[in-house]
């Protein structure tokens, strides 16, 4: 079943025919603090469909600052942000949700799972702010838990699952609704080495799949192992490689 | 994707923007919607797994609609159970007595008074009664003081007062011209006479006098209560005493009680009609009900208070909520939420909680209110307006002390609410 066809017709057939998902054009972030801080100086940075980039930079290089504009969290005080052509700097906080809640889904280190229901409903939560139906919501969500492998912890409280499977529960409200740009902050931030590999390779697989997929990290050998890598200190690009053979490579 | 079959899905949440193949450049619009039933249930979401506390802060409101849905419904079943007995002893009893003189005295009524009464179209039945200025004892060699009229009457009186014979019977035509008498419910207490066992007998003025029957309690006459009754001829051949009317007694048809009144003085005493005190026994009670209104009242403003508490509770309980759930918010945000959204999350949750305490409160309040009913023999009465106006309040309320608490949530900064700590 596609789920294109469900929920968001516009998902294949996307106007202005670019394949650009993310382009941010000289983005600066100011905080008028004393001393100002730029957290993030003229960052010009493009995405396009299919891509799996890893956003790599110490703490305090401003990824997190960058993630929440990306995310349209927060919003930069100079440059512009397009997501799929939308220029969020047009846009309301009415309308940054609308397009939070139809073209971004985001995984946290913390997992942020709603603890008093069950896997399903917090998978099925990230279709909630689309006015979709609860049955429909339901189903798609069954589909997304197979698809990160816990078909057999659906109806699990996130206090009965390891840390490990809280994040896979996490990614698969992140992609449930089909987004054009999955954000991932420190996905394996709060994980032991072997289930963080785990869910790297379970990232590596939706992109394999199709998805576009944007993951921050302090971890080098994590963004090492990814096709692309940008690299940020002190709210600047420093670097940004791309390894062709990484995807094949590492399957 | 592999799964992308060819299945015809035609769901009805698809898009609410452009259908794809729309003209080149007119770029669909991504907006956030929730759909009313998943509001309600993003509403109650809060408060699961933390019912204890729902509880606890839900049980301000609950007291408080509880003390007023039992203020209402313990004076309105009080209400109820006197307007059912005035109902049943009827408002449409009259009392004629002489007023004060200019002496002070209590004046007597014209010997021709009961007569007179009568001839009012109106007036269905009328008795007379005259009361004797003599004692009465148990007996001879016990004659205390003991507050008891001797009352000559005739046997119509307990018909016209509605009145009923707890033992023996009444007086009639025969027993009126014997030395019998027939004793109110307070003065059968005092001279010690619980029943006719034992044929027992009153001393008045040095001649006995059997008791032939003991009388229930008038609803609407209690003096009369502490009365000893003796036939008219009795009193007349037996004690020698002259009758002078001192009170009738009249029944009128309901619909003109009013317009009697107001002849009555006139037609008893046409010379001295201001020597008259005419009055209705069920004023009284009438009078009674209106006191516990104020009563009501007072209570009633007591539970509003407790109702207040518990509303300044839950906005503190919210306000406490929407600090530990930053997380949550700032979850709900990055899935797409509105400011909106949150801001009728948490006033849903308020209202929801308020309302759990509302039907709570309900349920104590009509538990206690049929409780004290029946203890008390009353007609229970719960006003349904109350119960209604009770849950109603409890939403208003909540959703009120949700305002706040909403607003502080739906303000909350999400880059700020997702990040740790």
């Amino acid at each position: 079943m596609s789920l294109a066809t469900v929920i968001d017709p516009s998902t294949e057939a996307s106007p202005s025919g670019g394949d650009e998902v993310l382009v941010l054009d000289e983005v600066s972030k100011h905080y008028p603090t004393t001393p100002p801080v730029v957290a993030l100086d003229s960052v010009s940075l493009t995405i396009t469909r299919g891509e799996l980039v890893a956003i790599v930079g110490a703490s305090g290089s401003g990824k997190s600052t960058l993630l929440n504009i990306v995310g349209t969290l927060d919003r930069p005080t100079a440059g512009r942000v397009l997501i799929e052509g939308t220029a969020t700097t047009d846009l309301s906080d009415t309308g940054l949700a609308g397009l939070r809640s139809n073209r971004i889904g985001f995984v946290f280190q913390q997992f942020h799972l709603l603890e008093q229901v069950p896997a399903i409903e917090n998978v099925a939560t990230g279709l909630l702010y689309r006015g979709v139906s609860g049955r429909t919501r339901r189903r798609l969500a069954r589909e997304a838990l197979v698809r990160v492998g816990l078909e057999h912890r659906i109806n699990h409280l996130p206090s009965k699952l390891s840390g490990g499977e809280r994040q896979r529960v996490a990614i698969a409200r992140a992609i449930v609704g089909e987004p054009a740009i999955v954000l991932a902050d420190e996905p394996t931030g709060n994980l032991d080495s072997r289930t963080s590999e785990d869910i790297v390779a379970l990232l590596r697989r939706l992109h394999r799949e199709g998805s576009t997929i944007v993951v921050i990290t302090h971890d080098r050998e994590l963004a090492e192992s990814l096709p692309r890598r940008v690299t940020i200190r002190d709210g600047r690009i420093v670097g940004d490689e791309r390894v062709t053979t990484a995807g094949a490579a590492a399957s | 994707m592999t799964t992308t079959a060819s299945t015809p899905v035609a769901a009805p949440e698809a898009g609410t923007g452009a259908a794809p193949g729309t003209r080149p450049g007119l770029r669909r619009r991504h907006r956030s919607r929730l759909r009313t039933t998943d509001a309600l249930a993003t509403g109650l979401h809060g408060l699961r797994g933390r019912k204890s506390r729902a509880l606890l802060t839900a049980l301000g409101i609950a007291l408080g609609i509880a003390s007023m849905v039992a203020v209402t419904g313990i004076s309105a079943s009080s209400k109820a159970d006197l307007l059912a007995e005035i109902d049943r002893i009827g408002t449409n009893l009259l009392q004629v007595q002489g007023g004060n003189s200019v002496f002070g005295d209590a004046a007597p009524l014209p010997v021709e008074a009961p007569a007179m009464v009568r001839r009012i179209g109106p007036v269905q039945d009328a008795s007379a009664v005259s009361s004797l200025k003599t004692e009465v004892f148990r007996n001879t060699f016990d004659e205390k003081a003991n507050g008891l009229d001797v009352i000559a009457t005739e046997p119509q009186l307990l018909n016209t007062l509605e009145g009923s014979v707890a033992a023996g019977r009444f007086l009639d035509a025969e027993t009126s011209t014997l030395p019998t008498v027939v004793l109110g419910s307070v003065a059968a207490e005092r001279l010690g006479i619980d029943d006719l066992d034992g044929a027992p007998t009153v001393d008045i003025a040095g001649r006995r006098f059997a008791v032939i029957g003991i009388l229930d309690a008038f609803p609407l006459n209690p003096d009369l209560d502490r009365s000893v009754f003796i036939g008219n001829d009795a009193a007349e051949n037996i004690l020698g005493a002259e009758l002078v009317p001192t009170a009738i007694y009249l029944r009128t048809t309901p619909e003109q009680v009013e317009a009697v009144r107001e002849v009555l003085a006139a037609t008893v005493s046409p010379t001295a009609p201001n020597e008259v005190s005419v009055s209705r026994p069920s004023d009284a009670l009438e009078a009674r009900a209106q006191v516990d209104q104020n009563l009501q009242n007072l209570l009633l403003g007591l539970g509003g208070i407790a109702l207040l508490v518990g509303g300044v509770g839950i906005a503190n309980v919210m306000i406490i909520a929407v600090l530990e759930r930053r997380s949550e918010i700032g979850l709900r945000r990055a899935l797409g939420a509105t400011r909106r959204h949150i801001a009728t999350q948490f006033i849903l949750e308020s209202a929801s909680l308020a309302a759990f305490g509302g039907v709570l409160g309900i349920a104590v309040g009509t538990v206690v209110t049929i409780g004290y009913a029946r203890r008390q023999g009353w007609l229970i009465d719960i006003p349904v307006t109350a119960l209604a106006g009770g849950v109603v309040a409890a939403l208003l309320l909540g959703a009120l002390a949700g305002l706040y608490p909403a607003s502080r949530a739906a303000r909350l900064d999400p880059a700020d609410a997702v990040r740790p700590g």
